[in-house]
């Protein structure tokens, strides 16, 4: 009874060529294995050398630790037994980053739920462009760092002040590429849709979002960035856990191979959400994907 | 099948300098009748369209589809764009039964129609390709295939031939041909080739640009059911000469 796409658009199957050709990688296997070393190059180059200008595990008189007793810092940070420890970051680690992690979760959730239905009106609608857009933008320049005196004062030292100041961030850039996204959607398609008899909530639906999904996505990377600056900003000033908290503490007594294990511990966590969102991305623009030059 | 009627239609565009891009159109089309709008480029082909379809206002006249006045577009007046337009984002079965599924239509009805369509057009075996991995003719095609899965009364044609190579546009005629005999539905198709306009229509209006305006309408005897081999017939070349002495060309 159904016509079934997959099946029209399986391909057969080409046997794998066995053996000795197994042994070697494909050119493209070939170019991105060298991609990955070359990325590799620079990174390490920088902690050599840092490594090799600290005398004793430090450089400028002890205020900057060598890289090997940052990892010394983290590991205890990440392993070491919590309970009565003289150290008190020892085994806080996984605590700490799931904190923030979830701080980030909830704001940038938040942001989306909010920014893309408001982008899309803002770029579809011209009441609702005419009605949202000029506050959007009168808000916008108003760095989240200022909002951080009243998010306090409104939410007191909690996690919700937090994710306040997360979604804040991460709102503008995802409304503004969303709108771009849903201006910039070919008038071809919109015709071609009311042609076919949808109206205005099914070409909402059906054409304006599916166009924009290559802006928001862009909007989204964006606005992650900015809910990973805005939680540290907000854990440094507003609640007592999280990686923004651990890395003000540590500085404050002293202990700069914390400072800089959990400036590690960040950048590694905004890149692999990063990564997460581009793999979303790349799943749900596979047709974007194959209009590119590049592939 | 429909009635189209322009009675005195003009429009204008404003802006920083007005253009009068058709002025005094009057015209019928009958019931299954094939006509082709011809004319340089810029005459207002695409706006006289453009307004039967529902997407542009007319700025004076009335424009009856079957008796009543064009005021947006819809599922009976199906649209073949020059650049096809199909939803990048959906394969070529979803871009076929997109119109019958916003509309409501049970699957169970929709399905078969849509499934011999694209045996019609020859793509059966590209249901799950995306347009972006189609060639110009295979996504015309599509886009042919899409407005026939609403059975419109009438096909309205922008050029949707006009960018493909001269061996791929005489397939697409010939199919085009095909499929009008078959099911008789009222033409209205654009273009600014003579070969294509004689071979296809019952009709030609020749258009002239600055305002828009029917020069000329040039019933076409050419026997039917016709195909791609009348293109080299002694009647064909007599319609042709005929007209390009009509368009100073
Ligand atoms: N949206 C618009 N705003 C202002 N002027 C327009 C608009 N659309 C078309 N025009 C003008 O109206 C006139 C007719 O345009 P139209 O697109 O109908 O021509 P056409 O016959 O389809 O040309 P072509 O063969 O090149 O497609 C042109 O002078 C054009 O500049
Ligand atoms: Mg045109």
């Amino acid at each position: 009874m159904s016509l079934s796409t997959e099946r029209l658009s399986s391909r057969p199957a080409t046997s794998p060529a066995p053996g000795f050709a197994s042994l070697m990688l494909s050119p493209a296997r070939r170019r991105s294995l060298r991609q990955g070393l070359l990325a590799l190059v620079l990174p390490a180059v920088v902690i050599a050398v840092w490594q090799m200008a600290g005398t004793d595990g430090s450089l400028f008189g002890g205020v900057l630790p060598t890289p090997d007793r940052a990892w010394q810092a983290w590991k205890v940070w990440a392993f070491g037994s919590t309970g009565l420890s003289l150290n008190p970051y020892s085994g806080t680690w996984l605590a700490n980053l799931v904190f923030s992690a979830e701080r980030v979760g909830k704001g940038f959730a938040a942001a989306i739920l909010v920014a893309v239905p408001v982008g899309l009106a803002i770029g579809w609608n011209r009441i609702a462009s005419g009605a949202l857009d000029p506050t959007v933008q009168l808000l916008r320049p108003i760095p989240i760092t200022a909002w951080l005196p009243f998010s306090i004062a409104v939410f007191g030292i909690k996690d919700l002040g937090a994710v306040f100041l997360i979604a804040l961030g991460a709102f503008y850039p995802i409304v503004v590429n969303t709108a771009q996204g849903a201006r910039d959607v070919e008038r071809n398609l919109i015709r071609a849709a009311m042609m076919m008899g949808a109206g205005r909530w099914t070409v909402l639906r059906r054409v304006v979002f599916p166009a924009s999904l290559p802006s928001i996505f862009t909007g989204l990377r964006i606005g992650l960035g900015i809910a990973w600056t805005a939680v540290i900003v907000a854990e440094m000033v507003a609640v007592k856990s999280g990686l923004g908290y651990v890395l003000w503490d540590a500085y404050y007594v002293g202990r700069m191979d914390v400072v800089i294990a959990d400036m590690a511990s960040i950048g590694l966590l905004g890149l692999v959400s990063d990564r997460v969102i581009l793999l979303i991305e790349r799943w749900a623009l596979t047709w974007r994907r194959l209009q590119s030059f590049q592939s | 099948m429909a009635t189209i009627t322009f009675e005195n239609v003009a429009k204008i565009y404003s802006g920083q300098n007005e253009v009068r891009a058709l002025d005094g159109i009057s015209l019928t089309i009958n019931e299954g009748e094939f006509v082709a709008l011809l004319g340089p480029s810029g005459c207002g082909k695409s706006t006289l369209l453009n307004l039967l379809a529902g997407f542009e206002k007319a700025t004076e006249g009335t424009l009856l589809f079957d008796g009543e006045t064009v005021t947006r577009p819809g599922p009976d007046r199906g649209v073949v764009f020059q650049e096809a337009a199909l939803f990048p984002w959906l394969n070529v079965w979803q871009n076929v039964i997109f119109g019958p599924q916003v509309q409501g239509v049970a699957r169970a009805d929709y399905e078969p129609r849509a499934r011999d369509l694209l045996k019609l057009v020859g793509l059966e075996a590209f249901a799950g390709a995306l347009p972006v991995q189609l060639s110009g003719g295979m996504r015309q095609r599509v886009g042919i295939a899409r407005v026939l899965a609403m059975s419109p009364r009438a096909l309205l044609m922008d050029e949707p031939f006009g960018a493909l190579d001269a061996q791929t546009r005489l397939s697409m005629q010939q199919l085009l041909l095909d499929v009008w005999q078959s099911l008789g539905t009222t033409v209205l198709f654009v273009t600014h080739d003579i070969d294509e306009a004689i071979l296809l229509s019952d009709r030609i209006c020749v258009m002239t640009a600055r305002p828009g305006r029917i020069m000329r309408t040039i019933p076409i005897a050419l026997p039917r059911p016709r195909s791609i081999a009348s293109l080299t017939s002694p009647e064909f070349m007599a319609y042709k000469a005929g007209i390009m002495s009509d368009m100073k060309v």
